[in-house]
């Protein structure tokens, strides 16, 4: 039994299909990459694991079906999520923002915030500040933050470094490799960036149009030129 | 001046009160909440009823009141809100329509003529030569406690950082587990309780009489319109403005005048700066 099973998803807004029958497996401690052009149906993925979208197929976790379960519910089941657009609370500090994420794991507050502010030490020095004063990479910290505070076990990743300088994009590579490592945490990313990508995760999936187009590990996909040529540009 | 001063500081501090609730359900669930005002005057009628038709202790009168607003906020928000969620047009017309059939059904059970509140403390008290009465200075005083109650509720509790989440990004709050419907839930509970309390004060600084929920209602919207999304603190101060413009022009005008400039504020505030004078998304 897989740890994350994805099996024939469809996802809609509304009327308006998003994802058509995907399947996707994650083991337990794995970094897999979901890439993909714009429009893709990458955030649609994560979205619905999620519980945000309207989906047909099913979703299951350590075998317990995660289909027709509010974000809520999702959130308690362990899983984490960082999105694109950060969804943070603007007017509310840093430190509150955080305080957030941890509105379902209260007993382990303590613990998760010496983590989070082990991995983004800029987070605890800038703890007071409101999170619309802050900087892109400072708001994607706060992000991964928030996400962590909820205590998961899967960690869902969404474009990370979108319009983030290489630096930061570094660093988030490097922290999405500790928590992977030194926490245990099974990660799922979408990305554009196939060397972004292709750096981190053990198996990528590749998405266009909302359908699955090819699979493989990692070695296996830099090493095939026509793939790299068709999906990632030549990279 | 030094009655104008303390006539205005009181009652603003009952519009506070009075707006408050309002202000929460527009800031949470962005709903105009046009039956608002008839949670004032039901809590107004239902304290009169408990205290003094059953001569009931009057802390008793406010709680069953109290107790009463919190079942119109969640019934309203599980029967009409949620089901015609997202359609803000249906829901606002819908809370307009329930005012007045809320005001029937008043009329049918103490009938229409207008009924004095005893104040709830009695006596009067003589403040720098002005004269002020216990029943506002008291309702003043519970207001400022409620009002700082809830700011701390929001600022410190897990509850109020998550009310403060829903209203700020519903998708961010999901994501961090808060079910934003049982929020919603809490808040208009919360709403409901804060109008009818304010209902109880505002019926006693006025009159009970059927048609006492729209004045309430008017000086909300005008809150929230002032204020832009309503904050705590940016309640507070809107409420303060606009209850020293009406002691003002009671005093150097005419008291005819009272809510004209009220109205005549929120059509300079919706043509001048639409988006109101604080405009940010924060509890």
């Amino acid at each position: 039994m897989s740890y994350l099973e994805i099996e024939n998803l469809s996802a809609f807004y509304g009327k308006a299909q998003a994802l058509t029958d995907i399947s996707i497996t994650v083991q337990p401690g794995e970094i897999v990459a979901v890439v993909g052009p714009n429009g893709a149906g990458k955030s649609t993925l994560l979205d619905s694991i999620m519980g945000l979208v309207k989906i047909e197929g099913d979703i299951k976790l350590r075998g317990h079906s995660l289909a027709g379960r509010a974000p809520s519910e999702i959130v308690r089941h362990g899983v984490g999520y960082a999105p694109e657009r950060f969804n943070l609370f603007p007017y509310m500090s840093v430190r509150d923002n955080l305080m957030v994420g941890a509105f379902t794991a209260r007993e382990d507050i303590q613990s998760n915030l010496e983590m989070v502010h082990k991995l983004f030490p800029r987070l605890e020095e800038r703890e007071g500040q409101e999170t619309s004063t802050q900087s892109g990479g400072e708001r994607q910290m706060v992000s991964f933050g928030r996400a962590l505070m909820t205590s998961p076990e899967l960690l869902l990743v969404d474009e990370p470094t979108i319009g983030l300088a290489p630096k930061i994009c570094h660093e988030i590579a490097e922290v999405v490799r500790k928590l992977n490592k030194d926490y245990g945490l099974t990660v799922v990313i979408t990305e554009q960036n196939a060397n972004f990508a292709l750096s981190l995760a053990s198996r990528i999936y590749v998405l266009e149009s909302g359908r699955m187009q090819t699979s493989g590990t990692a070695d296996e996909l830099r090493n095939d030129k026509r793939l790299l040529e068709a999906y990632f540009g030549g990279h | 001046m030094l009655q104008i001063l303390i006539q205005g500081l009181l009652l603003s501090g009952l519009y506070a009160l009075i707006a408050m609730g309002f202000t929460l359900i527009f800031s949470i669930g962005r709903v105009l909440n046009l039956a608002y005002g008839a949670y004032l005057m039901v809590g107004g009628y239902i304290y009169f009823w408990v205290s003094q038709s059953l001569g009931m202790p009057k802390l008793i009168g406010v709680a069953v009141a109290a107790a009463l607003g919190v079942l119109m906020g969640v019934l309203k928000y599980r029967l009409i809100v949620k089901t015609l969620k997202g359609d803000h047009v249906a829901v606002e017309i819908s809370t307009l329509i329930l005012a007045v059939v809320i005001q029937a059904g008043i009329v049918l059970v103490f009938g229409d003529s207008s009924k004095i509140l005893l104040p709830i403390v009695p006596g009067v008290i003589n403040v720098a030569g002005a004269s002020v009465t216990f029943n506002i200075l008291i309702a003043t005083l519970i207001s400022w406690a409620i009002l700082l109650g809830l700011y701390a509720f929001v600022r410190l509790t897990h509850t109020g950082r998550a009310m403060q989440a829903v209203s700020m990004d519903a998708k961010g709050a999901a994501i961090s587990g808060i079910d934003p419907d049982r929020i919603n839930l809490i808040t208009w509970g919360i709403s409901g309780a804060l109008g009818a309390i304010g209902g109880v004060f505002f019926a006693s600084y006025t009159q009970l009489s059927p048609s006492m929920w729209v004045a309430p209602l008017i000086i909300s919207v005008a809150v929230v319109i002032v204020g832009g999304i309503g904050s705590i603190l940016g309640t507070l101060v809107v409420a303060h403005i606009v209850g020293f413009l009406e002691v003002i022009v009671v005093a150097t005008l005419a008291p005819e005048l009272r809510g004209v400039f009220t109205m005549l504020l929120i059509i300079g505030v919706l043509i001048t700066r639409p988006q109101g004078l604080f405009g940010r998304e924060e509890l």
